[in-house]
């Protein structure tokens, strides 16, 4: 049985396409990835196309799909819609028990909410947060700051450990925080230090978030934010634990959603 | 010497004025001979309580810097708040269960009809006392010949303009109430008095500004409403606000009138309660949308056509209690295969026509059972008590009956309100409870975190969404408010 999550997100639209092997088993068939842009219909169609073609398959022959992430209810092909953070927690759980890890909290830094979930032992969403309206903490915050640098997201774990003199952002708005950058800019600060003092910054930020809910011992970072290396550290610093990041933590809540699916699929 | 002569001696003297049209002459002794020529005996006698009768009338801000504050006229906000209110009843009309009296409600708060009803009730002379909070006794106003209406509002389009003079950071209630007067709009112009309690911050602040464009009466709290001596005061307050009013309507409060007062509003809670007890064993007969129009729609209207109207209503959903096939097909239309999450509201008030979280809830498959809002339930369902009918029983009754049983967290105690939320969660069988929390309302804010440990020692999830009156977060609570919904659905399963 072959079924797709779709995630529209602010940033980004994620599809994964799953075929289910035996009871507890899935395969990745398929997986894509392309920019949301202004039109998130058309972006999670291409992207599932995309998807589609790689493996040589058509809409057809998905069983079920399920949408999810900001743009949700803007696709009309989906069967159902399913919050983002319902997802991300199916996801890390089917993922962390491939890896023969208990996930109990779950930090998904994406391009415009940051959310932190707590799991019970089954992989059930018990209790999560997310930050408000503003973009404090978020994706959105680490894309202004490499622009003001000049310094891909990429890389920013290479500078984080180059750094010698870390300096401290101050503002957690992120207007104030880029024109905070700039006069560090200005100061002639080394870019490795501002980049360090920029990774502390959101990570405090998600501290403050982690200590709302109860925090759980073996926390999985998911998300777009994940896949910088800077900001891992800098949480592995501060909470003095290790950290753990999929091979591709975009993918998590499209994978949850492709997950639902199936058992949705079955339920029927 | 007879009276007669004296009145004619004191025809100039206002006193004697006073004494004439208030006082009962006959409880007067003449006996003693007055020795300042100027005042008659009567006088004399009733010095005494004038005297008392001007500490007390001492207006509630001096004014000694009155500013002129400019009212704004812009056309666009009347279409503006017209096409929000349309907006938000085509979403309501979305829901084909809706029994046909509330229609009646819509009309009262998206109308003009009650606005050009008050507006002739005050060409004849009656006067329109604007509120704030439910801590005013809206008995005394309705014992005095005048017409109460509460003006805290929930409209998003007038807060930018009250922000001209409001700082921006105080809670969209206060802006937006605000809004209305400085835009000389809707009920709030319609007001010869505004009479605010000292809940918060805000409305202690708004009260002195309102001041330098209408009169404004001030209603003080006490922080601690469990101390004696804060109950002595607060009767205290009531009493002053008695005398206060029977001289600005120049009708005195009398037994007679008070009685009828506490009567008529007894009835408007009793027929409340009626209907929200059947809430509770039909939780998706009316859904918290309707309630709020319902009791908000008792904010403005004429009280006696409201009990009419609502008993009508009762009668009609009664009937359809009756009829099982009907609730039946309730369930099938909202695709409710199971039964569905019975949520509890509390926090922070949700005023039309501020349904943003309402809206969104209310087209998940969860369903709101029970409120504790001071703009819901709260309004309508304390009644007051009176063993002693006399005039002073009657307002110790009424003083405590809006003291007492309050659970705003303006007092320094929560106890009481987590007290209501527990058995209002044991009476409606909730599942989880929602927290509204308007940013910078911070007495709200502040509760939310003993509430939540207590609730959650209790296995009650709760989900705190901190926003304000603008739409420009609707999506962040909608994924909130879904993954929160999908959370407790996944968990009834469970079971």
């Amino acid at each position: 049985m072959i079924t797709a999550g779709i995630d529209i997100g602010s940033v980004t639209t994620k599809v994964v396409i799953i075929e289910k092997l035996n009871s507890k088993n899935y395969k990745i068939l398929s997986q894509a990835i392309s920019p949301t842009g202004c039109e998130p219909k058309k972006s999670a169609e291409e992207t599932l196309k995309n998807a589609l073609s790689k493996i040589g398959l058509s809409i057809k022959d998905l069983r079920y799909v399920i949408s999810t992430g900001y743009g949700r209810r803007t696709i009309e092909f989906g069967n159902e819609t399913i919050t983002e953070i319902t997802c991300c927690a199916k996801g890390t759980f089917w993922l962390c028990n491939n890896f023969g890890i208990k996930a109990k909290t779950i930090i998904d830094l994406g391009g415009q909410d940051t959310k932190i979930i707590s799991l019970d032992d089954e992989g059930n969403v018990v209790d999560f947060v997310m930050n408000d309206k503003c973009a404090a903490g978020t994706g959105r915050f680490l894309e202004v700051m490499s622009n003001v640098i000049g310094i891909n997201l990429d890389d920013f774990g290479t500078y984080y450990t180059n750094a010698k003199e870390p300096v401290k952002i101050n503002s957690t708005c992120t207007v104030f925080a880029e024109s905070e950058v700039i006069s560090l800019i200005a100061q002639g600060k080394q870019k490795e230090d501002i980049i360090k003092g920029i990774c502390d910054s959101i990570a405090e930020r998600i501290l403050n978030m982690l200590k709302q809910i109860e925090e759980k011992d073996v926390i999985f970072f998911c998300g777009g934010g994940a896949k910088n290396e800077g900001i891992k550290r800098a949480l592995e610093e501060k909470l003095k634990k290790e950290i753990y990041t999929p091979q591709e933590p975009q993918f998590v809540v499209a994978l949850g959603a492709a997950i639902i699916g199936t058992e949705r699929y079955q339920n029927l | 010497m007879k009276p007669n002569f004296w009145i004619k001696i004191c025809s100039k003297c206002f006193l004697c004025k006073y004494v004439r049209t208030s006082k009962d002459k006959t409880k007067l002794k003449y006996k003693v001979f007055n020795k300042i020529k100027l005042f008659c005996p009567i006088c004399r006698a009733a010095n005494y309580s004038l005297k008392k009768i001007e500490t007390t009338h001492k207006i509630d801000f001096e004014q000694r810097y009155k500013i002129e504050i400019i009212k704004k006229t812009d056309i666009n906000v009347v279409q503006n708040i017209k096409e929000t209110n349309k907006k938000i009843l085509q979403l309501l009309h979305k829901n084909h269960n809706r029994p046909s009296t509330i229609s009646y409600y819509e009309e009262i708060l998206t109308s003009s009809l009650r606005l050009d009803e008050l507006k002739e009730t005050k060409r004849n002379g009656k006067k329109i006392i604007g509120t704030f909070c439910i801590f005013v006794p809206e008995e005394l106003i309705y014992a005095c010949g005048a017409i109460p209406v509460r003006l805290c509002a929930g409209s998003y389009d007038t807060i930018s303009y009250a922000e001209e003079v409001l700082p921006r950071d105080i809670c969209p209630l206060i802006k937006s109430s605000f809004g209305f007067k400085i835009l000389g709009l809707s009920y709030f112009e319609l007001c010869d008095l505004v009479i605010i309690p000292t809940t918060c911050d805000g409305k202690k602040k708004l009260a002195e500004i309102l001041n330098d464009m209408m009169p404004v009466w001030i209603l003080e709290l006490p922080n601690r409403k469990n101390l004696t001596k804060a109950k002595t005061f607060w009767l205290e307050e009531i009493r002053t606000l008695k005398e206060k009013l029977e001289k600005f309507t120049k009708i005195k409060i009398t037994k007679e009138n008070l009685k009828q007062a506490i009567k008529l509003l007894h009835q408007r809670q009793m027929i409340f309660r009626k209907l929200y007890q059947l809430k509770k064993t039909y939780p998706l007969l009316l859904n918290e949308r309707d309630t709020l129009l319902i009791i908000q729609a008792s904010f403005y209207d004429d009280i006696k056509r409201w009990i009419e109207k609502t008993n009508q209503l009762y009668n009609e959903v009664y009937s359809l209690t009756l009829d099982s096939k009907h609730l039946n097909s309730k369930f099938s239309t909202q695709n409710i295969t199971t039964q569905p999450i019975k949520l509890l509201l509390t926090g922070a008030p949700i005023i039309w026509p501020n349904y943003k979280i309402l809206n969104i809830i209310e087209t998940t498959q969860a369903t709101i059972v029970a409120d504790e809002l001071c703009s819901g339930v709260r309004s309508l369902y304390d009644t007051t008590e009176v063993d002693d009918w006399s005039t002073e029983g009657c307002l110790r009754a009424l003083a405590y009956k809006y003291l007492l049983p309050s659970t705003c967290p303006c007092f320094t105690e929560s106890n009481d309100r987590i007290d209501k939320l527990l058995q209002s969660i044991k009476d409606f069988s909730v599942d989880a409870v929602i927290y509204h929390s308007l940013r910078l309302c911070q007495l709200y804010d502040i509760e939310f975190y003993k509430i939540k440990t207590v609730l959650k020692n209790y296995g009650i999830p709760i989900l705190k969404l901190h926003t304000d009156y603008s739409p420009e977060d609707t999506e962040q609570l909608k994924t909130r408010i879904e993954a929160f919904i999908e959370m407790l659905k996944n968990k009834n399963q469970l079971k």
